[in-house]
């Protein structure tokens, strides 16, 4: 049997030279916790569609965790599980920063470059006119974030505070009152859970067309991979 | 019939004309009434076959749990294009295949690897509005193919042909369809092929509710071909035929190329499907297909119920020749379909989608699923009764 290797059209030009993926399966032991929670969910026969926000308990969860660690006031009606940071990422950029323009990141941007090439926006460690988001995160440098935090409520940029590996530090940009409706935290649960493909996204006033757009790509995550999450310790 | 009608909430009127928003909305109406009876979303309302709950049960215990490859775990591609050989004659092996986090990213990915910015992709109409927002976050154009009651919603080669233009590069299709259950005849797909060939056109063939064609209608894989192996990419997943919605895990099967570059694009937006899903989704292609039987004889019974439901309650529908739908026509109540879906909600606690939410052109329709017990269903027409009645007579008045 000889098989197709090539599509008889050209493929899209956003996918030329769109970086290969990384492969690096980590093997991690499962909480005892997780398995009995996905057991639980499995005889409980929830292996159908959750609602489009992903389960309210998670979602619960994951806003009061971050109220705790962070001192803030955010709502699980802002609150969207995805299928991992990856998606929560590219969901933000996808919506909330045009083609052509530039994404400043403090430290390392290497997690958006996939998304940013396929996208068509710039990264960017320096200011220029076309800036329309910050990418941070709790492992950047204090000084830096602050007068980026400032330059964000002067410009109308949008925020979006990386907490996937986990949250630490105590400082958050939706602290700042007059940034917080622009501010976008995504995090996952792939430290511990790498397989299980949940991640999710909080805040700002985008919240809803963020969820919308979501939606629009995976309808929403894994059910079990939700259930499961409950049983971690610390979520 | 006019879509404005005060009747409607202004929350409701607002989504109207985005047919995926208005859908949501009425699903979040419907979570107010515990008592509604639910025939919008087509979620199978079957439990998930044992043997599969097993499996993800064994593959959480063994720890099968790290991250797969992107593209999917090797023994599922293998699996699916074993399946895809057998039962619908494509020409694929394992790099042909991707699995995907359901049936819908499928669909995003594909367009995000195949469309430039103008790019148009001819659609039937009516169609499941979330094609158009995976077209449009591409770039890409829709081009509605119209397709008519009277033809049972085939669809007609020579409107494709009419609508093709320089700026053309897709022929979607979907077999059997959502909203309208209607499915392609072989006739016309090798008509369809055709033109494909002879304009140089890729296609897409949708074909997610294979395994329930009713009446004696038989599914086709447009792939199949004689020269369309390297001109079509096939989207299917196991949601629908398995009732296993929740493990979001669907595929698409095209040309080693394309395989890579959606896989890239798979990498940069959501990663790999998740691990224990993939393991179940092998057991349910691997494991028996009796339960898809069973599946099939229960929605054959729920079909015909309905069918016969909605005749005595003087609506008529098209031929629905498979899938879980009814696409009903309620022009004979004299009211838009999206105030007949609101007052069916609100006074009689059903839930059902209204033409308009797949399309613009459909607003005297109604898509009306049967994934609810038959108790459920004969509950759902009492209800239905005095409210179309009602309009009805109103109308003829």
């Amino acid at each position: 049997m000889s098989i197709s290797l090539t599509l008889a059209r050209p493929l899209a030009r956003r996918v030329v030279d769109l970086p290969e993926p990384m492969q690096n399966p980590t093997i991690m032991p499962v909480p005892e916790g997780v398995i009995d929670k996905a057991f639980e969910a499995l005889d409980a026969g929830h292996t159908h569609y959750t609602d489009r926000p992903g389960i309210l308990p998670l979602r619960s969860q994951i806003v009061n965790a971050l109220n705790r660690h962070y001192r803030l006031e955010l709502n699980a009606d802002a609150a969207t599980i995805t299928c991992g940071a990856t998606e929560a990422r590219f969901v933000a950029l996808k919506q909330l920063v045009a083609s052509s323009s530039t994404v400043l990141h403090a430290g390392s941007g290497s997690v958006l470059q996939a998304a940013a090439h396929l996208i068509g926006i710039n990264l960017a460690t320096t200011p220029d006119l076309n800036v329309s988001l910050v990418y941070l995160t709790p492992h950047d440098v204090p000084a830096q974030v602050l007068a980026l935090c400032a330059q964000a409520v002067l410009h109308g940029w949008w925020v979006l505070f990386d907490v996937s590996s986990g949250l630490t530090g105590d400082f958050h940009p939706a602290q700042r009152a007059d940034l917080a409706p622009q501010v976008i935290t995504v995090g996952s649960f792939s430290s511990t859970l790498p397989g299980w493909r949940v991640g999710w996204m909080a805040g700002s006033k985008a919240a809803n067309k963020l969820r919308a757009y979501k939606q629009s790509m995976t309808i929403c995550t894994t059910s079990i991979s939700q259930w499961a999450v409950l049983g971690l310790e610390d979520v | 019939m006019n879509n404005a009608n005060p009747n409607i909430p202004e929350d409701v009127r607002t989504v109207a004309a985005d047919g995926t928003q208005l859908r949501y909305k009425l699903m979040e109406l419907s979570a107010q009434y515990p008592d509604a009876i639910a025939l919008g979303r087509g979620d199978p309302d079957l439990a998930t076959p044992v043997h599969i709950i097993e499996a993800a049960k064994a593959a959480i215990r063994d720890g099968h749990t790290a991250s797969t490859p992107v593209a999917g775990l090797p023994e599922l591609r293998a699996a699916i294009a074993a399946k895809l050989r057998a039962e619908n004659g494509l020409h694929v092996d394992i790099e042909n295949v991707i699995v995907t986090t359901g049936g819908q990213e499928g669909l995003y990915l594909v367009m995000q690897t195949l469309l430039d910015a103008g790019d148009e992709v001819l659609v039937p109409d009516p169609r499941y509005t979330s094609y158009d927002e995976a077209i449009a976050s591409a770039g890409g154009k829709i081009v509605l193919v119209p397709t008519t009651h009277e033809d049972a919603f085939n669809l007609r080669p020579e409107a494709i042909e009419a609508a093709i233009t320089p700026k053309t590069k897709v022929i979607l299709i979907i077999t059997p369809s959502n909203p309208t259950s209607g499915i392609v005849t072989e006739d016309r797909l090798r008509a369809i092929a055709d033109i494909a060939i002879r304009h140089n056109l890729i296609v897409i063939s949708d074909e997610i509710y294979e395994k329930f064609l009713f009446d004696g209608w038989q599914h086709f894989s447009i792939g199949s071909l004689p020269g369309m192996e390297d001109r079509t990419i096939t989207l299917n997943g196991f949601s629908k035929t398995y009732a296993m919605t929740g493990f979001r895990v669907g595929y698409a099967a095209a040309p080693v190329n394309f395989i890579q570059a959606m896989t890239r694009v798979k990498a940069a937006t959501t990663g790999a499907a998740a691990a224990v899903s993939q393991w179940a989704a092998l057991a349910a292609q691997t494991g028996t297909q009796a339960p898809i039987e069973e599946f099939h004889r229960i929605y054959a019974e729920r079909r015909t119920l309905m069918m016969d439901g909605l005749t005595s309650l003087g609506l008529n529908y098209s031929d629905p020749r498979g899938a879980f739908f009814l696409w009903t026509n309620s022009a004979s109540t004299g009211i838009h379909a999206t105030e007949l879906a609101y007052l069916l909600l609100k006074e009689g606690r059903v839930l059902i989608f209204p033409g308009n939410a797949f399309g613009e052109n459909w607003g005297s329709y109604l898509r009306i699923s049967i994934l609810q017990s038959t108790d459920l269903l004969v509950q759902a027409l009492e209800r239905m009764r005095p409210i179309i009645e009602r309009y009805r007579a109103q109308e003829s008045a």
